[in-house]
């Protein structure tokens, strides 16, 4: 039954395949090789052979995937949801032989020195010309990707492109108020007290939101306006890496000034009095009732708002600078991090593992990495001189990540290089236009933290402190932010309580294990 | 089974009758070890489809109940789910000594005994009142309509229940600060408010069980013998005293039963609308001890710290339910077992 499956899709696959593929330089394997996978997103639940993108995969490479998924769930949040599904697998007894999921690093890194997955480096140095040339190139992102033993566990995906998030406003609702885009976090605030109590929005009610949040850390992360830090990675409430040392943004001084002000405004009804409570519906709920005024989010789409200029007359939603601080500098804090901790390993129990991770390279190949970006060829794209372009039947056929993920391109839960070409296909002229103003300042973006791994010493103390840190400093931010408490006054004492529970501990080995890491 | 005479458990009853009058005789003879294990045997090949009715409960614990107590080892090992249950190293009560040193298990400890307690306080008595309340209404409709109303919120799932709590105490759009509202008081941000949380979570969880909760005692009072209450009429008494001094005392079994099985849930905060409803900014007082499990111990894969927490958790509620069964027996005669 399963061959003639296979002979079923080969045949399929053969007849969507333009013929400059066909000349197989890019077989793995003349028989074709059987692999079972593990592939667990919440956009994707399980890996599915019949994606067309892997149908042409399996026709150039010979490597047929199957499903094995454990645990598929399609929970969103950002720890349990996507770890549950890899714990229940690992729980099961049997790892198949490629495992792809969002969040696989430090699952990889703990259980890779057990014994549950294949180490790579001497794989990808031998069988992995593609990749090795990658990380040739970008030494800094192969050891983001080590575990403590200096071994690499897996293939990750690698972002494209600048810009994540930046700060927007209702343009129209300056210009009804005669004012100008604000340049400083001073100008910024007079904005946001005037959105609310001059009555931009015109319904003789002081209903604005001045300032909103889908995501609550997006709110602290203002403290930038005062010089302080809040996440040091596109993971909310992690720590931050400057000039080669590891800190953390809420023991900051600039951090402490921030949140001090960000009180005066909370108390002001500057910012969402929900802003705790609202959760993801805000940006959509604020901005189509007219109440929203300014927020941080992401370009692509926090853009696509502007299609309410329908509905409500003269909306316009726009990108402004990061507004600069009382030391008059001016940084965005959020960005497309170079490496997800996303991506695919090879199980214990691979018996093709050489085979494996020439499939893991032909994704970084050429035709590969156009595969896993645009699609086939001929379904999702044409090639336009040299460039793949996306058919426009293909674009309007509705959000474009979603679609690509139904013909199983974009799969994060698979290891590529994005190229952010397919991406700015489809952002809105809003969105070109928010990139290339935030373009004109070169020095707006600021280095992520990658991550880095622990010994199983290191990791003892970082699970016995962290988890109590954090809880500790939210609650005290939450409480300082909400009126329960004065930062500056409070400041000493939270700063005396974290040592005792261990902050300064946990930052040298957080150092220990950056240096041990990154070379420092 | 149309002839009522011919079965009880598939044996002719005047079998059964001889059979017992039999096994009374026989026990005052001197036993031999033959006899038990042969008046064994007859008793199950007369009863198997009694056993076999209890099969699938005993089936139900063993699976899920008995073979998970397996891996409660893993309270005491460092725990790799990759190693398993049994190879992974044992390391003593270490993960006891970290819950024990951890300030937020110790207030996650003392704010469960604390919710717990406003739930006993106010929420046990509350579907006691509520069937007392039902038993004194005489129209018949109203009082089908009225049970309907108050049994709806359990069949609501927690989520949807957290949803409306939300709404409903939102400080711009919620009916609680809009009502307050028309009497000039300043919307308060309840949600994030520590203060309000236990009131909050308690009526909720009130408002969601206290109907289901008096089906219990609905039952017990239509259990009440009849003969009582017309006694009571003819020697005068009103319906204030009939329920005072014949429904309290007649349900008072069941009461005493229900409130044993709700110390020994002591522990068990109902933790899916602890986690919906609260924030980092009222863990002082909303932290659980399974929240902070769920938090600690799984979020970050810990499970062999979870599993020592849940450990703990299990030797209180056990040695609470004891506690409560021993008094109850000793002062009404009533209990568990």
């Amino acid at each position: 039954m399963r061959k003639l499956t296979i002979a079923a899709t080969l045949l399929a696959g053969s007849a969507i395949t333009t013929p400059a593929f066909a000349d197989g330089h890019l077989r793995i394997s003349e028989e074709p090789i059987e692999l079972t996978i593990q592939m667990n997103h919440r956009a994707y639940p399980i890996y599915d052979e019949e994606w067309p993108v892997e149908q042409v995969a399996r026709e150039l490479t010979g490597i047929h995937l199957i499903n094995d998924t454990v645990g598929a769930n399609m929970r969103s949040d950002e720890n349990t949801g996507r770890t549950e599904a890899l714990n229940l697998m690992l729980a099961s007894g049997s790892i198949p032989d490629i495992v792809g999921s969002s969040r696989i690093r430090d699952f990889v890194n703990q259980f890779g020195p057990e014994g549950a997955f294949v180490p790579l480096n001497d794989l990808i140095e031998e069988h992995a010309p593609n990749i090795a040339a990658y990380y040739a190139t970008r030494p800094d992102i192969e050891a983001a990707v080590k575990a403590s033993d200096g071994q690499m566990y897996y293939i990750p995906y690698l972002p494209d492109g600048k810009y994540g998030r930046g700060y927007w406003i209702r343009t129209d609702w300056l210009e009804a108020l005669d004012l100008e885009v604000p340049q400083t976090v001073e100008e910024y605030e007079n904005v946001l007290r005037a959105f609310k109590t001059q009555d931009p929005n015109g319904n003789g009610l002081a209903d604005e939101v001045p300032f909103f949040a889908r995501q609550w850390p997006e709110l602290i992360r203002l403290v930038t306006l005062w010089d302080g830090r809040a996440h040091g990675s596109d993971t909310y409430h992690d720590f931050l890496i400057e000039d080669g040392k590891i800190d953390h943004g809420y023991i900051g001084e600039g951090y402490r000034d921030g949140i001090a002000n960000l009180a005066r405004w909370y108390e002001e009804g500057l910012i969402d009095a929900e802003v705790f409570t609202r959760g993801s519906s805000a940006r959509d709920f604020l901005l189509s009732e007219n109440l929203g005024g300014s927020t941080h989010d992401w370009f692509a789409s926090t853009s696509g708002y502007n299609r309410l200029s329908s509905e409500i007359d003269g909306f316009a939603f726009e990108a402004f600078l990061p507004p600069a601080s009382p030391s008059g500098r001016r940084i965005e804090e959020h960005r497309r991090i170079l490496v997800k901790p996303d991506g695919w390993a090879i199980g214990f129990e691979n018996e093709h593992v050489v085979e494996t991770i020439k499939y893991f390279d032909f994704w970084f190949s050429e035709e590969g990495r156009r595969l896993a970006n645009f699609g086939v060829e001929g379904q999702q794209y044409d090639m336009v001189d040299g460039e793949p372009i996306f058919k426009q039947e293909f674009l309007d056929q509705g959000p474009v990540n979603r679609s690509l993920y139904q013909v199983g391109a974009q799969l994060q839960g698979r290891g590529y290089f994005q190229d952010y070409a397919y991406e700015a296909q489809w952002s809105n002229e809003f969105a070109l236009e928010g990139i290339a103003l935030y373009d004109t300042m070169p020095d707006l973006l600021i280095p992520d933290f990658l991550g880095v791994a622990f010994t199983p010493e290191e990791q003892a103390i970082y699970d016995r402190t962290w988890g109590s840190i954090r809880d500790y400093m939210l609650e005290r931010q939450q409480g300082w932010i909400l009126g329960n408490g004065d930062v500056m006054e409070d400041w000493d004492a939270y700063i005396a309580q974290l040592d005792e529970m261990g902050m300064q501990e946990l930052l040298v080995v957080m150092q220990t294990a950056y240096d041990r890491q990154y070379g420092g | 089974m149309s002839d009522r005479n011919s079965d009880v458990g598939g044996i002719p009853i005047e079998e059964v009758v001889v059979e017992a009058s039999e096994a009374v005789r026989k026990d005052k003879q001197t036993r031999t070890p033959d006899s038990t294990w042969v008046r064994t045997f007859d008793h199950f090949r007369r009863e198997w489809q009694i056993y076999a009715m209890l099969l699938p409960t005993i089936i139900w614990f063993l699976v899920f109940l008995y073979k998970p107590m397996y891996g409660l080892q893993i309270a005491f090992k460092d725990y790799s789910i990759f190693r398993g249950a049994a190879g992974s190293p044992w390391i003593g009560f270490e993960h006891f000594e970290t819950l024990f040193n951890n300030d937020q298990f110790i207030r996650a400890v003392k704010n469960t005994i604390t919710i717990s307690f406003y739930n006993l306080l106010f929420g046990f008595p509350a579907p006691i009142i509520l069937a007392l309340m039902f038993n004194e209404v005489l129209h018949a409709t109203y009082k089908r309509t009225a049970q309907t109303i108050v049994y709806l919120p359990h069949f609501i799932s927690s989520v949807i229940i957290a949803g409306i709590v939300i709404t409903a105490f939102s400080p711009t759009v919620g009916v609680i600060n809009t009502i307050m509202g028309w009497f000039g008081l300043d919307p308060i941000y309840f949600l994030t408010q520590p203060e309000w949380f236990r009131p909050i979570f308690v009526g909720t969880g009130i408002w969601q069980e206290a109907g289901f909760g008096s089906i219990v005692f609905l039952a017990a009072i239509a259990g009440v013998n009849p003969s009582l209450y017309e006694s009571a009429v003819v020697d005068g008494a009103n319906r204030w005293q009939m329920m005072w001094k014949i429904t309290i005392p007649s349900i008072l079994p069941t009461i005493l039963i229900m409130l044993i099985i709700r110390i020994g849930n002591v522990m068990e905060v109902s933790f899916e609308l602890v986690i919906l409803l609260y924030q980092p900014a009222t863990y002082e007082t909303a932290d659980v001890v399974n929240t902070w499990v769920y938090r600690q111990g799984l979020q970050s894969g810990q499970y062999d710290l979870a599993a020592a927490a849940g450990l703990f958790n299990a030797v209180v509620a056990f040695t609470l339910v004891m506690t409560a069964n021993t008094l109850s027996r000793r002062f009404s005669r009533t209990s568990l077992w």
